[in-house]
């Protein structure tokens, strides 16, 4: 069967222990008459990082604030860490984190402060309290900055700070809602790294981003949504497979054609203004098909100066979403 | 194909305790405002102006005082009215600052995207709005710290009241706590600060205005028709030739009776029960009536609104001296304290809006504003 054309809205077969991670079945929400989110299913798996993907005003966010137990959905069902956030609201609290799109600074509060504050506001002690702010701004590297007051920090670190917060009372859920914005390169690379050692301690973690090559890196499984409702669900794995897109840059552009034509390939081509090179675009299905064409070109003595997947794997699936949906 | 995910029972307790909760937002609030150099530059301005104000005013009641044919004795009560004067004051500029420092403690963290962290918490839409209004009110509470070196002074003059200094504070501080309660409660449910100052100032200004407009609006219907006879003074009142003292209780009532309109406002009183000021002045127990009637004139503006209630609450009967041709004179006897009534009413409003502010933070949240983000 193939695995490229799924049928839409449909959540893959979990195998999931029960009780742990995120499961949301048909919802939906409207802001008056705006309907935010039509008809959502999402599925978290316990011990891996989930992308949430969308455009803008897809409904990403009221996503988020449904499983962040803020905002009650008109239908359908959420289960927390098999708990039902509209019932038990309070002890879906108490084992997630969630950071927001917005920063969410005290602005006349330090850092530490902050972590303190909501850190007692999930009944630690004031010690306990300390020191998991201590051990938090060291791990996002704000410990120089723990006693600046929130107004002075700059968005990427108001960001980390945000990130600790959200991480303070050690959830088993988290809800990250564009963490990487503001970030220095740096920063993002140990991003990447924190989230995926949390989601390999057996954390649930959720992200949505835009961007979405570091997604790549990061998730394990992506859900897609457009328009509120959700247009697909993946797993790394499966994205792997699909139908691709891969730019051949070569010196010499006729020999491709020929090649590509003789295969009977389909290719858009580009040829250099200056010289004999160029690229050529094809679509191939699968990591494997694009191994043996480059094997191939190089065995028929192409001159191939650069081959690589034209955009990322969740960037593929995205396009070809978008594309649909036009 | 269903999931079959069991709602775990949440059995264990979860460790956030009511009052630390409570704690914990008083401190946050507290820290934020000590923080800010606005609430310092408010602090000092208050203290100028409420300084001159009282200063003004010993200047101008010491000076009747050493005039020389005055009456007044030195324990005339100059301490008593600029007492009078700080309360009446703190409790005006209150009004007017309690309102603005508290509508702000709720839409400011939802502009601020804080509140939803808040809400995310262990913390109940309850212990949020208790903990806001207790800081609302202890920082509306340090306006009349500041005030207290005029206090202080007016109590150098040794004749202020003392049965009544106690409760004149603590009504103060009771009404500066519903005003702020009121202003945090309309902060939970509005949207924009400038939109909860706003309502805010309206229903303050309901309470301290509103009540008086109703009681003189009233009025009209109050009216009623009463036969009453003149008052006859004594020749010697009457041509000028009388040199002693005037007594004003040296009349009769003369034979006839004629009609005449006038209010019964023992009927109409009750609409200035919510007003904050009648509450205070009503509250506190009145200084024994001088023998001399011209000490009255040295009243504060407390006492004289307990005066003026009192007077009214008594009604027909004290304001026509010839009443169906018999003399009335002298204080009205004591009337029914208005205030417990109006502090009750107070309170219910206050607790209503603070009811229905608990209401709106409640999550997760069914109903949203029209172009709100809960984050």
């Amino acid at each position: 069967m193939d695995s490229t054309l799924p049928s839409h809205g449909h959540v893959p077969v979990t195998t999931q222990a029960p009780g742990t991670g995120i499961v949301a079945q048909g919802l939906a929400r409207s802001f008056g008459t705006v309907k935010a989110v039509e008809n959502i299913d999402f599925v978290a798996e316990a011990g891996k990082v989930t992308a949430l993907i969308g455009p803008n005003g897809s409904g990403k966010t009221t996503l988020l604030l449904m499983l962040a137990s803020l905002l009650r959905p008109d239908s359908g069902s959420i289960r927390i860490q098999g708990i039902d956030p509209e019932r038990d609201a309070r002890s879906v609290r108490a084992v997630l984190g969630w950071m927001p799109d917005t920063l969410g600074v005290w602005e006349s509060l330090t850092a530490r402060e902050i972590l303190t504050t909501v850190g007692s506001l999930y009944g630690m002690g004031k010690a306990h309290a300390r020191a998991r702010a201590a051990e938090l701004l060291e791990m996002v590297e704000l410990s120089a900055l723990a006693d600046t007051p929130g107004r002075v920090l700059s968005r990427g670190q108001a960001q980390r700070l945000s990130l600790a917060r959200a991480l303070i009372n050690d959830p088993q859920v988290l809800l990250l809602d564009e963490p990487a914005s503001g970030l220095d390169p740096g920063a993002r690379v140990q991003l990447r790294m924190l989230v995926r050692d949390l989601a390999e301690s057996g954390k649930t973690v959720v992200i949505s981003s835009h961007v979405l090559v570091e997604l790549d890196e990061m998730a394990d499984a992506a859900v897609f949504v457009s328009k509120g409702r959700t247009v697909r669900s993946q797993t790394l794995a499966e994205a792997g497979e699909q139908v691709r897109g891969y730019t051949i840059v070569v010196t010499d552009l006729p020999a491709l054609r020929q090649f590509l034509e003789s295969a009977s390939m389909a290719a858009a081509y580009q040829p250099n203004v200056e010289n004999a090179g160029g690229t050529a675009k094809v679509k191939l299905p699968g990591d494997s098909h694009a191994t043996e064409l480059l094997a191939a070109l190089v065995r028929a003595g192409i001159p191939v100066s650069a081959f690589a997947p034209s955009s990322g794997l969740l960037e593929e699936t995205y396009l070809r979403l978008e594309e649909g949906t036009k | 194909m269903s999931i079959s995910t069991p709602t775990r029972d949440a059995g264990k307790k979860s460790g956030l305790g009511f009052f630390a909760g409570i704690g914990t937002v008083f401190g946050l609030e507290i820290k934020q405002r000590v923080r800010s150099r606005g609430w310092y530059i408010m602090l000092a301005i208050w203290f100028v102006v409420i300084a001159a104000i009282v200063g003004l005013a010993a200047l101008t009641v010491g000076s009747i005082d050493s005039s020389p044919d005055s009456y007044q004795s030195a324990d005339s009560g100059i301490g008593q009215v600029m007492f009078e004067l700080v309360i009446a004051f703190v409790l005006f500029f209150g009004m007017l600052i309690a309102p603005a420092l508290s509508s702000n403690s709720i839409t400011g963290d939802r502009a601020n995207g804080t509140l939803a962290i808040l809400q995310n918490t262990l913390l109940t839409p309850g212990q949020l709005l208790t903990g806001k209004w207790l800081a609302a009110w202890v920082a509306s509470l340090a306006f009349l710290l500041v005030t207290l070196p005029l206090i202080v002074w007016a109590m150098t003059y040794g004749d202020v009241y003392l049965r009544a200094f106690p409760v004149l504070l603590g009504m103060l501080a009771v009404e500066l706590a519903i005003v702020c309660a009121i202003g945090v409660g309309i902060s939970a449910l509005a949207n924009r600060t400038l939109f909860a100052v706003m309502i805010s100032y309206l229903v303050v200004a309901l309470l301290g205005l509103g009540t008086l407009i109703a009681y003189g609006l009233s009025l009209e219907l109050v009216k009623v028709d009463v036969e009453a006879s003149e008052q006859i003074w004594p020749e010697s009142y009457e041509n000028g030739e009388y040199m002693g003292e005037w007594d004003e209780e040296n009349f009769t009532c003369g034979p006839t009776l004629y009609g005449q309109q006038v209010y019964a406002t023992d009927r109409n009183t009750w609409l200035l029960a919510m007003n904050p000021f009648v509450v205070v002045a009503d509250a506190a127990p009145r200084p024994p009536k001088p023998e001399r009637p011209e000490s009255f004139g040295m009243a504060g503006p407390m006492g004289m609104i307990s005066d003026g209630v009192r007077y009214s609450q008594a009604g027909v009967e004290y304001q026509v001296p010839c009443l169906n041709g018999v003399k009335t004179v002298g204080n009205p006897p004591d009337q029914a304290p208005l205030w417990p009534l109006g502090l009750g009413l107070q309170v219910v409003l206050a607790a209503g809006i603070l009811g229905a502010g608990r209401q709106r933070l409640k999550t997760p949240a069914g109903k949203l504003a029209r172009g709100t983000r809960v984050a």
